[in-house]
């Protein structure tokens, strides 16, 4: 479980995080929604150690990340994809993929390598094992950042609008692998996901839970179905702001949604 | 006027001379090489007190003239200990740590280059500081400094000739000593100068080489 308790985190004299608190079981995909500056990146840089709490406390597991070595624990148990994809550039999709598992695990290479080949392969990516990053599309990139996150064998996955740098035909092709990662892995007490995405729609389709993050302050957190209830997330004004400004089509006031 | 003819004798005395300046060379080039980048780590930790004493240190040899410096250690250093140093080592010393300073400023340019996003990635995935240098930063912080660091050899060769003044036996000494038998400073410099050019451009290969397979990853599409 990531049990995100009373967080506060300051930039500067900003306050940027004012008492956040969160809980994700095994099983659960949660979605983090909110505008832009809500603090949605914040919060998943302050569960994977980036960030410097400046109150509260987070645990994967029971293990602190505010406390160097069990940080070094909770690093093993999670693994985050990238807005950017931060790949490692001078290295083949391959070795990106395989670097974490052999050097941070100690795995052998040849059992590390047959993994990630097989993990290439499911997203599509089988020939592309020997190509660097820069030979890559976008959608690609993001392809190899998620198997190189898989490849660690998570319990928990952070994605942190992993498709907002990518045109919509890369975007779908990602969110398509996401969502089978999603529908495969949910209530198994396999891969638990969280998610900051701004596609509303996808969020709805696979997630257990949504959270809503207004202004550092984390506003609402209900399960999917009633989030979007009119007398759930929907009783809100920012929500329902927010929602409307996302997807002014077809996410307002419990209007049909095909998915 | 006396001209003496040249013989295999003085072909002997330019290959030694050759070789002390090839040797000197590349002695210190790779001690400066590794106490440079070992500085520029440390300044990548920040590592208190250390760091900001090397970096000062490392300034100073940047910032003043290699023969200066080469004196200050050949005649300054027996003055405080009391003992001669042969000029060789005066030379070896003198030459790996201005070596090291410029090192240091390529080194650390090229740790900063390298882009923090894979870095957090990196540290997310559980890699401790000291992996991410070795397996992240370094092999990007090299690339970026190959060039760089083929226009500092190719100037460090150049640079060993100055220790001639102190007495080192190298291809310069031997030119001057040449010089003085035959006579002929025109033909003895010519040779003397090709034979730095011919090591020089040597050098240049081998680094444009090393700067291609450091560089694969942003060669152009191969699809
Ligand atoms: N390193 C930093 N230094 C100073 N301020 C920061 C830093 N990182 C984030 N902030 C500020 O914190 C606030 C929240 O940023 P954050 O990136 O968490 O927002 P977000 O919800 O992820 O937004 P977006 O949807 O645009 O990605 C913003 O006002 C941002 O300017
Ligand atoms: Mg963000």
């Amino acid at each position: 479980m990531i049990a995100v308790e009373g967080v506060v985190k300051r930039f500067g004299a900003q306050t940027v995080l004012d008492g956040v608190s969160l809980a994700v079981a095994p099983g659960e995909v949660v979605t983090i929604l909110g505008s832009s500056g809500s603090g949605k990146s914040t919060l998943i840089r302050c569960i994977n150690g980036l960030e410097r709490l400046d109150g509260g406390r987070i645990t994967v597991d029971g293990l602190d990340v505010a406390d160097p070595r069990q940080l070094a624990q909770a690093r093993r148990l999670s693994a985050t994809v990238f807005q950017l994809f931060n790949l490692y550039p001078h290295m083949t999709v391959l070795r990106n993929v395989t670097l974490a598992p052999e050097v941070v695990l100690k795995r052998p290479r040849a059992e590390v390598e047959a993994e990630a080949q097989a993990l290439l392969a499911s997203v599509g990516l089988a020939g592309k094992a020997d190509a660097y990053p820069a030979q890559l599309s976008g959608g690609q990139r993001q392809r190899v950042g998620i198997c190189r996150a898989l490849a660690m064998n998570p319990r928990y996955l952070l994605l942190d609008e992993v498709t907002s740098a990518l045109d919509p035909e890369m975007t779908a092709e990602v969110l398509a692998i996401l969502g089978r990662l999603a529908g495969r892995q949910m209530g198994d007490g396999g891969t638990t996901m969280l998610f900051v995405t701004h596609e509303v729609e996808f969020a709805r389709r696979i997630s257990t839970r949504i959270v809503f993050l207004d202004q550092g302050r984390l506003i609402v957190d209900l399960p999917t179905a009633r989030f979007f209830a009119d007398d759930g997330g929907l009783a809100h004004p920012r929500i329902r702001q927010f929602l409307s400004k996302m997807a002014p089509s077809n996410t307002v006031a419990g209007a049909e949604v095909t998915v | 006027m006396r001209h003496a003819g040249f013989t295999w004798h003085d072909g002997a005395l330019l290959a030694q001379g050759l070789g002390v300046s090839l040797g000197l060379f590349a002695g210190t080039f790779l001690i400066g090489l590794v106490l440079g980048s070992g500085a520029a780590v440390v300044r990548h930790f920040r590592v208190p007190a250390l760091s900001p004493i090397l970096h000062a240190g490392l300034e100073l040899l940047r910032n003043s003239p290699v023969l200066v410096q080469l004196f200050l250690v050949f005649f300054g250093i027996p003055a405080l200990i009391h003992q001669p140093l042969a000029p060789l080592s005066a030379a070896g010393l003198t030459l790996s740590a201005n070596t090291a300073a410029f090192v240091y400023f390529i080194a650390v340019a090229g740790l900063d280059a390298v882009g923090r996003d894979q870095v957090e990635a990196a540290r997310t995935f559980g890699f401790t500081r000291m992996q991410v240098v070795r397996h992240i930063l370094a092999p990007q912080a090299a690339a970026f400094a190959v060039a760089p660091l083929v226009g500092l050899a190719v100037n460090q060769l150049q640079v060993t000739s100055l220790v001639s003044v102190i007495g080192v036996m190298d291809l310069t000494k031997a030119g001057d000593i040449l010089n003085l038998r035959t006579l002929r400073p025109f033909a003895v410099w010519t040779m003397v100068g090709a034979l730095y050019f011919a090591a020089a451009k040597t050098l240049t290969l081998l680094g444009n080489r090393w700067e291609r397979r450091l560089r694969a990853h942003a060669a152009p599409l191969e699809l």
